[in-house]
């Protein structure tokens, strides 16, 4: 028999992220439509989160939200207007949201995020008001940590008019901020380690992971102090629009919108689902439709990042305890 | 008539299915006989995805141990392994040219020597060589193009380059476009990718990465009927067709980093070997006295240039030469200016 040659093209509704494929997976897009949360900005999409509990506990990306004034959340019909940030994850880019709500169908977790490679995951797509819609792929390489892209950083500018290691800005979002530093403050040792030089400074910390305490010495007002200073991922501190290097690489450009902060995590599985950077921070729902991670940043074309279940389970259950002591 | 034997023939087929179904419900791997899923629009509910993604699972691991990248002077791609010699398919584009030196490395993180074969030019088809002696894992041709627009398919590269800790990166994904001389897939590809392997759901070759559109839907791949059709060419290190995935090196564009003077008593005497230069890397040495060069007797230094001219990047030199007054041989390939 020879091969139909008249139909050459595949009709979009039977590819992989078409209709008629999607169809397939009803049971799971239902798990999505309850327990997966909708963010917005006004009426516009900005991302996704995982409802964890009935009450209205919301985990979301924490980077995709932070600069929102009018964030609201829908969750399955109901839109919820008052969203409040509980909580922010630097370490996962984790946010924690509450919303008032009642009797929310909360994610059932997956026993684990070790499944083979080629096993199917879905995840939230493009919503309607009304409707979820899902996106299916694969498990597509080894769970592993992703290091920040250009390490691990104090978060401080010096000053280049003095000899001096004198301050000139500290970044806000930077372990330096949280540890009170300030403009004019001199920085005098870490560690332990007197420091002249900024290389120096770039000498004491090269060797140190994003997340780890440095002691940090210095002065201000003639008086010195020593205080705990979170090294943070210059990802976090700084957007990730551009590579390292300043500019975008080629398959950057090839890429489409690629999430703000896409590297600096402590693990993540890696997923092949053709979604945009709006589609972060929902559940990652394994074929029985059990939570068996998080989306968390869409890295290239080719490559998505979900925290891993084990993790995303401690997560929740350390920002929870946090916000309840608060 | 003709009609007629097509259509009995049809019958004939689908009953065969529907036996082989019922009887072996996981088929999906089986030598001969399609992919039941692959004969469906879409996949029908639980059971089809389970199936899909059981073939999956089961071919991968092989599929991955036969996937490499590969590393060249301009950057890296990737590749996959047809012969347990260690003859690899890729793209010509990654492959750059023909008898060329590169580093390929498998999936543990083994490099090994290798050397680029012939390139089709004008489909973005190419060969590599492993020269070091082994015994490689590699995949199976599908020398049937059994595959059909819609078929569920996957993807392996190392994209981006080799990373250890995360390893080659899987995609699937349908063929939603056939030309004769691409496939177009929904598998997303990004660069790394090329030259990389594209598999039925049986774990046979169809194809291999080539390029990317700017929608996530088009990624395009060569497919194994364009190999085929150049095999004993690309086998033999042929530069084949003109463009656009590959430039022909021009005419003089080669060099062996030696400088001559004539030698009183015949021969050419070697005064100078260029650092890092082909001649010092196949071990010329100055003192050497050159003989002949792809078996023509060199008299005077004008000649080597004469003939190099007439020569191109990576073809292949035979220098005949005295050292110590004892005749050797030396095979190297023309570097690129």
């Amino acid at each position: 028999m020879l091969p139909v040659m008249a139909q050459q093209s595949l009709d979009s509704s039977f590819r992989t992220t078409g209709t008629a494929v999607v169809a397939a997976f009803e049971t799971q897009r239902q798990v999505l439509q309850t327990s997966s949360a909708v963010m917005l900005d006004g009426r516009k999409e900005i991302g996704y989160g995982v409802v964890i509990s009935a009450d209205g506990y919301v985990l979301t990306k924490a980077s995709e939200i932070t600069e929102v004034k009018n964030l609201s959340v829908t969750v399955d019909q109901t839109n919820y207007p008052t969203a409040r940030v509980l909580l922010i994850d630097a370490t996962w880019d984790v946010a924690l949201l509450k919303i008032e709500a009642s009797g929310l169908i909360p994610v059932v977790y997956a026993e684990t995020s070790a499944i083979p490679q080629g096993s199917w995951v879905m995840a939230n797509g493009a919503t309607t008001r009304t409707n979820r819609r899902l996106l299916a792929g694969i498990v597509s390489a080894k769970i592993r940590e992703i290091t920040a892209s250009g390490g691990a950083a104090l978060g401080v500018t010096l000053s280049t008019k003095v000899k001096t290691l004198e301050i000139d800005e500290v970044s806000e979002k930077s372990g330096a901020h949280e540890a009170g530093l300030q403009k004019g403050d001199v920085v005098l040792s870490i560690d332990g380690k007197k420091l002249k030089t900024i290389e120096d400074i770039g000498e004491a910390i090269k060797d140190r992971k994003e997340g780890s305490i440095v002691k940090l010495t210095y002065r201000r007002n003639k008086e010195e102090k020593t205080v705990d200073v979170r090294l943070t991922a210059r990802a976090e501190i700084f957007t990730e629009k551009m590579g390292p290097g300043g500019q975008m690489n080629r398959n950057d450009q090839m890429s489409g919108e690629f999430s703000n902060r896409r590297s600096g995590f402590p693990r993540v599985m890696q997923h092949d689902i053709l979604g945009s950077r709006q589609v972060e921070g929902g559940p990652l729902l394994d074929i029985d439709g059990h939570c068996i991670g998080m989306n968390i940043a869409r890295a290239s074309r080719a490559e998505n990042y979900a925290i891993p279940v084990e993790d995303l389970k401690e997560i929740a259950e350390r920002m929870m305890k946090q916000a309840a002591g608060k | 008539m003709i009609s007629l034997a097509c259509r009995l023939a049809t019958v004939m087929r689908t009953r065969l299915t529907c036996l082989l179904i019922a009887l072996l419900p996981w088929s999906a791997n089986a030598q001969d006989g399609r992919f039941y899923v692959n004969d469906k629009k879409a996949p029908d509910g639980r059971k089809d995805l389970e199936a899909i993604q059981k073939s999956l699972i089961t071919v991968l691991p092989k599929a991955r141990a036969a996937t490499v990248c590969i590393e060249i002077s301009e950057g890296s791609g990737s590749g996959v392994i047809v012969s347990a010699d260690g003859l690899i398919l890729t793209a010509a584009h990654v492959a750059t040219g023909v008898r060329k030196k590169v580093t390929v490395i498998l999936e543990d993180g083994t490099k090994l020597k290798a050397e680029t074969l012939g390139v089709v030019a004008d489909t973005d088809a190419a060969m590599i060589q492993i020269t070091e002696k082994g015994s490689y894992p590699f995949v199976e041709i599908d020398r049937a193009e059994s595959t059909r627009l819609g078929d569920w398919v996957f993807a392996l590269g190392h994209s981006g380059g080799f990373d250890k800790e995360r390893g080659s990166v899987v995609r699937l994904g349908r063929l939603v476009r056939m030309a004769n001389s691409t496939f177009q897939s929904d598998c997303t590809l990004i660069g790394g990718d090329s030259g990389g392997p594209l598999f039925d759901l049986r774990g046979k070759l169809i194809g291999i990465h080539s390029r990317v559109g700017q929608q996530l839907q088009s990624n395009m791949h060569v497919p194994m009927r364009e190999f085929i059709k150049s095999w004993d060419g690309l086998m033999k290190a042929e530069f084949i067709g003109e463009g656009p995935f590959a430039k022909k090196p021009e005419k003089g564009s080669g060099f062996l980093g030696l400088a001559t003077e004539t030698h009183k008593e015949g021969g050419l005497r070697v005064m100078k070997v260029g650092s890092k230069s082909p001649s010092e890397q196949a071990g010329i040495k100055e003192g050497d006295i050159l003989l002949k060069l792809n078996d023509t007797v060199l008299a005077k230094r004008e000649q080597l240039q004469d003939l190099l001219k007439e020569m191109a990047a990576g073809d292949e030199v035979k220098l005949e030469l005295l050292r110590g007054g004892k005749p050797q041989t030396f095979t190297l390939n023309l570097g690129e200016r």
